[in-house]
C-alpha cells in the first residue's frame, strides 16, 4: 500500500483545470459577501477554467451542476466554497466521485462559518476573507494528488482478554455471531469477581446461580476456546490482523485427561490461603479455586506442593497429572481484541485511620462477601475472627479510598449498593438480634430499583450516619472497635461502638494493567483505567483500532453495566470480523526512503513520536510505516528532521502553498492560524455558526492535529512577514484525538518560542492555544483580542521586526533544505 | 480478617503463623531444644529452613547453629516436625498438633523403638535418668495402693518390696543414642537408633586444639576428646547421625558423616523419597525403594542421581 502512495506522489499531474462552486447558501452566505464579486475573482486564479455560483451546492441541483461541470469541462481538480468541510466534505467528494473525480482531488473553502457568519458587519472585509479562502483551497487544489482508500484483509476471529462477566458476555456474543472466539483468562477460572459474590443487589438473587450457567455456555460454546491461567505476551499488527503471543501457565495438569472428579484433592495433605477467598479460608495443593470453577481442570500449585504423588496414585489410569509439565507459548491470529481485564480491590493497609491488618474484626466488602456466602469458608455464618461469635453490631464505612483526594478521587461507582445489599442481608437474617451503621458521605442509588432497595434498607431499621469516619479504635479486651466519626446532620462528632466493621474499599485498576497498555499500545487515564477513544461517542473503543474496552477495566462498573458493555464491544468488534476487508482512510504518513536518514546513522524520531507505534525502524533501513496503524496525525511528518515524511493530503507542499498564498498580500494585518481538525476548527466553526463576531484579520489552514504544524511553518509565515501566528489543538491532557499529539507540538513550539523571542519576535506574535470544539466564545474571544495586540503592536513594529528577521529566518529555512 | 503472616522471635522460641478468618496454622520452634543439626533444613520441601552460624563465645567455644525459617516460602506441612530428633518444632492447626501429612499417608513418622520393661528394675536404682543425656528419663514409684513417689531414699524396707518402679521416657524428644540401654546395669531398656550412618573424624585433617564438633554434641559421649591426641574422636555406638557437629566443622572433610538408614513407618510417598534422598543419599534411597518394589519411583530417582552426577 504505502508503494502505490509514493506512486501517487511521484505522478506527473496533468495538465490542472479547477472548477470553483461557490454558494450562497441561501442569504447565509450571499447576505454578507458579494458572490458576484468572489466569482469574477476566482476566474482570475492560476488553473481556474470554470467558476460557478449555486443557491444551495449541497442540494441536488447544485450536486449535479458539479458532476455536470466535471464532465463538460474536463475539470481535475474541484473547489468549494462553501460551509465547513466538517460539514460537507463528506457530501461533496461523494458528489466528486460519482463524476469519475479521485474524492481526494476535492477541497473547501470555508467561507460561511469562517467569513459570512463570524463577519457579519464588515462585508468588504468579509468578501476579501472569502476571497483569500478560495485562493488558499485553489492553491491547495493545485497540489493534491489521486489516493486510494487502502483496503487491508480481516481475520475474523477474535480475542476477548479478561473471562470476567464483562468478557464472558462478549464472547459469547461474538461466538453466537458465528466467529471464533479466544478467550484469555490470567487466573485459574473465569467468572472474574462476581463468581465471588454471594447476591447481586438490587434483586437479591445468587451470583453464582446466575453465572454458573453462562460460564457453562461460555466453556461448552464450539466458537469458544478458553485459555485459562495463560499470559498475554505480545500482540503484533493492525487491525484486522493481530498477531498475539500467549504463555499458558503449567497446571501440572492436563486438561484433556483431568475429569474434574476431585479424588485428587481428598488425598492432598497441604493446604494454603486461597486467594478466591480473599485468605479466609484455605484450599488444597491440587484444587480448583471454587466448585463452579471453570475450566474444571485441577491446578498444582507448586509453591505449596511437596510432591509426595499421592495424586498421581489416586489419579491412577486416568493419568491426568504431569509434574514435568512446562510453560508452553502459543501463537494466535486475530482480527479483533477486545479488553475486559476488569478491576482490583483496595486493600487499606496503608491507611492507618481504619486499622484494616491491624484490628482483626475490620474486614473489607469482599471479604464480608466471603463470609455471608453460604459456599464460603465459614459456611455462610457471619463470624468475628478474634472469637468466632456471630457479630451483635456491624458498622460499614463507605468510600475507603474512593473519593478521597489523598487516594482515588473517583467514586467506585457500586460501594453504596453493595453495602446497601449487605445490610439488608444482615438485617433479614438476624433481624433484632443485629444492629447495622452505616457511615456514608453520599447515598448513591441513581438506577432502576437501587432507590427502593434503599428504602428497603431504611425500613428494616438500619441506621445511616451521614459523616465521615475520623478513627478506628480496638477495645484491647472484646477486640470491639470504636468508631470515632462525625455526624453531619447533627454537626456534632460521636462514638459508635461495634463488634465489626466493614470497609468499603475503593475499586482500582486492575493489577497489571501497566503491562497490558504497554502491550496493547492503550492509554491509561489519571485513574489509571483505560481510555476510550471517546468518552461519549466512542465509549468501547481503545485509541488504537481494533482494540475495543468492556467493563471494569476502563472505570468501575455494576453487572449490568459490564454486561451490556460487553455485548457492546462484541457488537464494535463484529463490524470489523463481519467483513472481508478494512478500508482506511489514505490521510497516512509515507516516508521518501532517498530521504530518510536512518539509513546513514541512527535516527527513528518517527518511531518515538508517533503515539501509535505504527512507525517500523531498523538498524540501516529507511523507517516503515505500517500504514493500518497509522491514523493520519502527521506528528512523524512534522518531526522528521530530512522532512522524508509526508502526510497524505497535507503535505508539506500543500500547507506551504495555503500559506504562501494566504501571506500574499499585507501579511504584518495577518493571524496565521493552525487548526486541528477535531477541537480548534470544530471550535472556530462553532463561533461561526453561533454568530460570534470578531474581526477579520485571521486566515486559518486546517490540520488533522495540531501535532502535524512543522516548525519549519512557523518560519516560513514570519519569514513572509505574518503578524501573528497561531497554533491551536485540543485541550491537554486527554483531549487530542491522537492519544498524544498536542503534547508533541506543545514540546515542539516551546522549544521554538523562546528561540524567536530571541531573535526580536515580540512574544504575543507567536501563540499557542488550546480551543475545544465546544469553545466557539473563547476562540473568538481569542481572535479579538490577539487582533487588539496586533494593532496595538502597530505596522511599523512588526515590519521592522520582520525587516530583522527575515534573513536569519531564511538562513535557517535554506540550511535544512541543502541537508 | 484479611491473612495475616507472622514472624515472631524470642530467646527462646520462633513462632511463625497464618492466621486465617477460620483457621490458624502455627510452626514452634523451641530454641531450648534445638540443638541446631542439619535434619529440619535437609528434610524441608521448600528449603524454607537455613542454619545460621554463630560466632564462638568469649571462651572460644563453639555455638550451635541456629535455625531461621522462612516465611513466605514455609507450608507449614510438619515434615520438620516430623523429623526432629530432639522434638524442637512442633506444627499445629488451630491449636491442635495435627499433622495432615501423616494422616494423608504423605509422610512416614520417625519410629523412635524404646522399650522398658521396667518390671525388672531393682527400685534403688536410676541409673538410666541420670545417664540421659538430654534429662528425657523420668523414674518413679508406684505403692500397690497407686500412690506415686517421686524420692524412694527414705522408705521403708518393708515397703520398698511393693514399689513398682515406672521408667517414663520422653519419646517425642528422644534422639535415639542408647546410652541409657548401655547404662542400665539390668538390661531393661533396650533402644534402637531412628537414624543410621556413618561417622568419621580424620584427627590428621583436624585443626591444632580445635574441638568445635565436641561443644556442640548434644550427646554426652557421642565425641570425646582422646587423651592420647589431644584430637576429637567418636564414639559411634551414642551418635544419633543428627550432624550438628558437621554444621560447625570448620575444616572440609575433617568429618564426614552420612545417614544410610532412617527408621520410620511405612509409606509410599515422593515426599519421603526426596527426603530421604536429602538426608541420606539417592543410594539409600534405591536400596529403600528396591526393598519395597517401586519400580518407578526407583526409575525416577535413578535419572535424577545421574543428572546430578554428570
Amino acid at each position: 500500500m504505502a508503494e502505490k502512495n509514493e506512486a501517487q506522489t511521484q505522478q506527473k499531474p496533468e495538465e490542472l483545470r479547477i472548477g470553483v462552486f461557490i454558494c450562497h447558501c441561501g442569504l447565509n452566505i450571499a447576505g454578507v459577501i458579494d458572490i458576484k464579486e468572489l466569482v469574477e475573482y476566482a476566474k482570475t486564479l492560476p488553473d481556474v477554467v470554470y467558476v460557478k455560483d449555486n443557491r444551495y451546492t449541497c442540494a441536488d441541483p447544485g450536486q449535479e451542476e458539479i458532476r455536470k461541470a466535471i464532465k463538460e469541462h474536463r475539470l481535475n481538480r474541484v473547489v468549494v466554497a462553501a460551509c465547513s468541510p466538517r460539514m460537507h466534505e463528506v457530501t461533496f467528494r461523494r458528489t466528486v466521485s460519482e463524476a469519475g473525480l479521485n474524492p481526494y482531488l476535492f477541497e473547501m473553502a470555508n467561507i460561511r462559518e469562517f467569513s459570512s457568519w463570524c463577519h457579519p458587519s464588515t462585508p468588504k472585509e468579509a468578501t476579501e476573507k472569502a476571497k483569500d479562502l478560495i485562493r488558499m483551497a485553489v492553491a491547495k487544489a493545485r497540489l493534491l494528488m489521486p489516493l486510494q482508500t487502502i483496503e487491508v484483509p480481516v481475520t475474523n476471529k477474535a480475542l476477548v482478554i479478561g473471562g470476567g462477566i464483562a468478557g464472558m458476555n462478549a464472547a459469547l456474543d461474538l461466538a453466537e455471531m458465528g466467529f471464533k472466539v479466544y478467550l484469555l483468562e490470567k487466573s485459574e477460572s473465569i467468572g472474574g469477581h462476581m463468581a465471588q459474590l454471594d447476591k447481586t443487589f438490587p434483586t437479591l438473587d445468587c451470583s453464582i446461580c446466575i453465572e454458573g450457567p453462562k460460564m457453562v455456555d461460555v466453556g461448552r460454546h464450539p466458537n469458544i476456546e478458553i485459555i485459562s491461567y495463560a499470559d498475554l505476551l505480545s500482540v503484533s499488527g493492525f487491525i484486522g490482523n493481530f498477531k498475539v503471543r500467549i504463555r499458558k501457565n503449567p497446571r501440572y495438569v492436563i486438561a484433556e485427561n483431568c475429569t474434574g472428579c476431585g479424588e485428587c484433592k481428598d488425598v492432598c495433605p497441604i493446604e494454603y490461603p486461597n486467594e478466591w477467598d480473599m485468605g479466609l479460608g484455605t484450599r488444597k495443593a491440587i484444587s480448583v479455586p471454587f466448585d463452579q470453577a471453570v475450566p474444571l481442570v485441577y491446578t498444582i500449585n507448586r509453591d505449596y506442593c511437596i510432591e509426595c504423588y499421592k495424586c498421581v496414585d489416586a489419579c491412577g489410569a486416568r493419568q491426568a497429572i504431569n509434574f514435568d509439565q512446562k510453560p508452553e507459548e502459543i501463537e494466535l491470529e486475530v482480527g479483533a481484541i477486545i479488553v475486559a481485564t476488569g478491576y482490583d480491590i483496595y486493600l487499606p493497609y496503608d491507611n492507618p485511620l481504619y486499622g484494616y491488618g491491624r484490628y482483626t474484626n475490620v474486614i473489607t466488602s469482599l471479604e464480608f462477601e466471603r463470609l455471608i456466602l453460604a459456599a464460603g469458608p465459614t459456611g455462610g455464618k457471619v463470624v468475628r475472627a478474634s472469637d468466632g461469635q456471630k457479630p451483635h453490631s456491624v458498622a460499614f464505612i463507605q468510600c475507603v479510598g474512593s473519593r478521597d483526594t489523598n487516594k482515588y478521587p473517583y467514586c467506585s461507582n457500586f460501594c453504596c449498593m453493595y453495602t446497601l445489599k449487605h445490610v439488608v442481608q444482615l438485617k433479614e437474617k438476624y433481624k433484632e438480634d443485629i444492629e447495622v451503621y452505616v457511615f456514608y458521605m453520599d447515598m448513591r442509588t441513581n438506577f432502576k430499583g437501587f432507590e427502593e432497595f434503599y428504602q428497603r434498607a431504611r425500613e428494616l431499621g438500619v441506621n445511616f450516619i451521614r459523616g465521615r469516619v475520623s478513627r478506628i479504635f480496638e477495645d484491647p479486651k472484646t477486640k470491639n472497635l470504636i468508631i470515632h466519626a462525625e455526624d453531619a446532620n447533627l454537626g456534632m462528632p460521636i462514638e459508635v461502638e461495634a463488634e465489626m466493621v466493614v470497609l468499603a474499599t475503593a475499586a482500582i485498576p486492575k493489577k497489571g494493567s501497566e503491562e497490558i497498555a504497554r502491550i496493547l499500545n492503550l492509554t491509561r487515564g489519571a485513574d489509571g483505567f483505560f481510555m476510550e477513544s471517546h468518552p461519549k461517542l466512542k465509549p468501547l473503543d481503545s485509541p488504537t483500532d481494533g482494540i475495543f474496552l468492556a467493563g471494569a477495566c476502563q472505570g468501575p462498573k455494576d453487572i449490568p453495566y459490564s454486561v451490556s458493555q460487553g455485548c457492546g464491544a462484541a457488537a464494535r468488534a463484529a463490524t470489523v470480523l463481519s467483513k472481508k476487508t478494512w478500508k482506511i482512510e489514505p490521510i497516512i504518513a509515507v516516508v521518501d526512503p532517498s530521504k530518510c536518514r536512518n539509513v546513514t546513522t541512527k535516527c527513528g524520531i518517527c518511531a518515538e513520536r508517533c503515539p501509535y507505534g505504527a512507525i517500523k525502524i531498523e538498524e540501516k533501513k529507511p523507517a516503515q510505516v505500517v500504514t493500518a496503524m497509522c491514523h493520519g496525525c502527521g506528528t512523524c511528518a512534522a518531526e522528521c528532521p530530512a522532512d522524508a515524511i509526508q502526510q497524505m493530503h497535507f503535505t508539506d507542499a500543500q500547507i506551504l502553498a495555503q500559506l504562501r498564498t494566504a501571506l500574499e498580500k499585507d501579511p504584518e494585518d495577518k493571524i496565521l492560524a493552525f487548526l486541528c481538525n477535531w477541537c480548534s476548527y470544530a471550535g472556530a466553526d462553532l463561533a461561526g455558526t453561533s454568530r460570534f463576531e470578531y474581526p477579520p484579520t485571521i486566515r486559518p489552514i486546517r490540520v488533522m492535529c495540531s501535532g502535524r504544524v512543522d516548525r519549519d511553518f512557523v518560519l516560513e509565515a514570519f519569514r513572509l512577514g505574518a503578524g501573528m501566528v497561531l497554533v491551536a489543538a485540543c485541550h491537554l491532557p486527554y483531549d487530542c484525538h491522537y492519544i498524544s499529539g498536542n503534547w508533541k507540538m506543545k514540546a515542539r513550539m516551546d522549544a521554538l518560542a523562546p528561540m524567536l523571542h530571541k531573535l526580536g519576535l515580540s512574544p504575543e506574535r507567536f501563540r499557542v492555544e488550546y480551543i475545544s470544539a465546544a469553545e466557539g466564545v473563547k476562540f473568538a474571544e481569542l481572535i479579538r483580542e490577539m487582533t487588539e495586540q496586533l494593532r496595538a503592536l502597530g505596522k511599523e513594529r512588526i515590519k521592522a521586526e520582520n525587516e530583522k528577521l527575515r534573513p536569519i529566518l531564511e538562513n535557517m529555512l535554506k540550511r535544512k533544505e541543502k541537508r | 480478617m484479611p491473612l495475616k503472616t507472622l514472624k515472631k522471635e524470642d530467646a527462646e522460641t520462633l513462632t511463625l503463623e497464618w492466621v486465617l478468618h477460620v483457621k490458624n496454622y502455627r510452626l514452634t520452634l523451641d530454641r531450648k531444644l534445638c540443638v541446631g543439626c542439619e535434619i529440619c533444613s535437609l528434610a524441608c520441601p521448600k528449603e524454607a529452613i537455613k542454619l545460621v552460624k554463630q560466632p564462638k563465645t568469649a571462651d572460644g567455644k563453639a555455638q550451635r547453629a541456629k535455625v531461621d525459617i522462612t516465611l513466605e516460602k514455609c507450608n507449614f506441612c510438619g515434615i520438620c516436625d516430623i523429623l526432629c530428633p530432639y522434638g524442637a518444632i512442633k506444627v499445629t492447626i488451630n491449636g491442635e498438633h495435627v499433622l495432615n501429612v501423616v494422616q494423608k499417608e504423605s509422610f512416614p513418622l520417625l519410629v523412635r523403638d524404646i522399650q522398658v520393661d521396667a518390671a525388672k528394675c531393682p527400685v534403688d536404682c536410676v541409673e538410666c535418668e541420670k545417664a540421659c543425656p538430654l534429662s528425657l528419663i523420668k523414674v518413679s514409684w508406684e505403692t500397690p495402693d497407686g500412690k506415686v513417689l517421686e524420692d524412694v531414699s527414705s522408705v521403708s524396707d518393708e515397703l520398698r518390696k511393693g514399689l513398682k518402679v515406672n521408667v517414663d521416657v520422653y519419646k517425642e524428644r528422644c534422639p535415639c543414642c542408647r546410652i541409657c540401654e548401655f547404662k542400665c546395669p539390668e538390661g531393661v531398656l533396650r533402644v534402637r537408633k531412628a537414624f543410621y550412618g556413618v561417622i568419621r573424624i580424620h584427627p590428621e585433617k583436624c585443626p591444632d586444639g580445635c574441638r568445635d564438633c565436641l561443644d556442640v554434641c548434644p550427646i554426652t559421649g557421642a565425641l570425646y576428646l582422646s587423651e592420647t591426641d589431644k584430637k576429637v574422636h567418636v564414639n559411634e555406638v551414642f551418635c544419633v547421625y543428627c550432624g550438628a557437629c558437621k554444621v560447625v566443622c570448620p575444616v572440609n572433610e575433617a568429618l564426614e558423616l552420612k545417614r544410610t538408614k532412617i527408621m520410620h513407618t511405612p509409606v509410599r510417598s515422593g515426599a519421603w523419597n526426596k527426603a530421604l534422598e536429602r538426608l541420606a543419599s539417592p543410594l539409600e534411597i534405591t536400596k529403600e525403594l528396591k526393598a519395597k518394589g517401586s519400580l518407578k519411583a526407583l526409575d525416577s530417582v535413578e535419572r535424577r542421581f545421574v543428572r546430578r552426577a554428570t
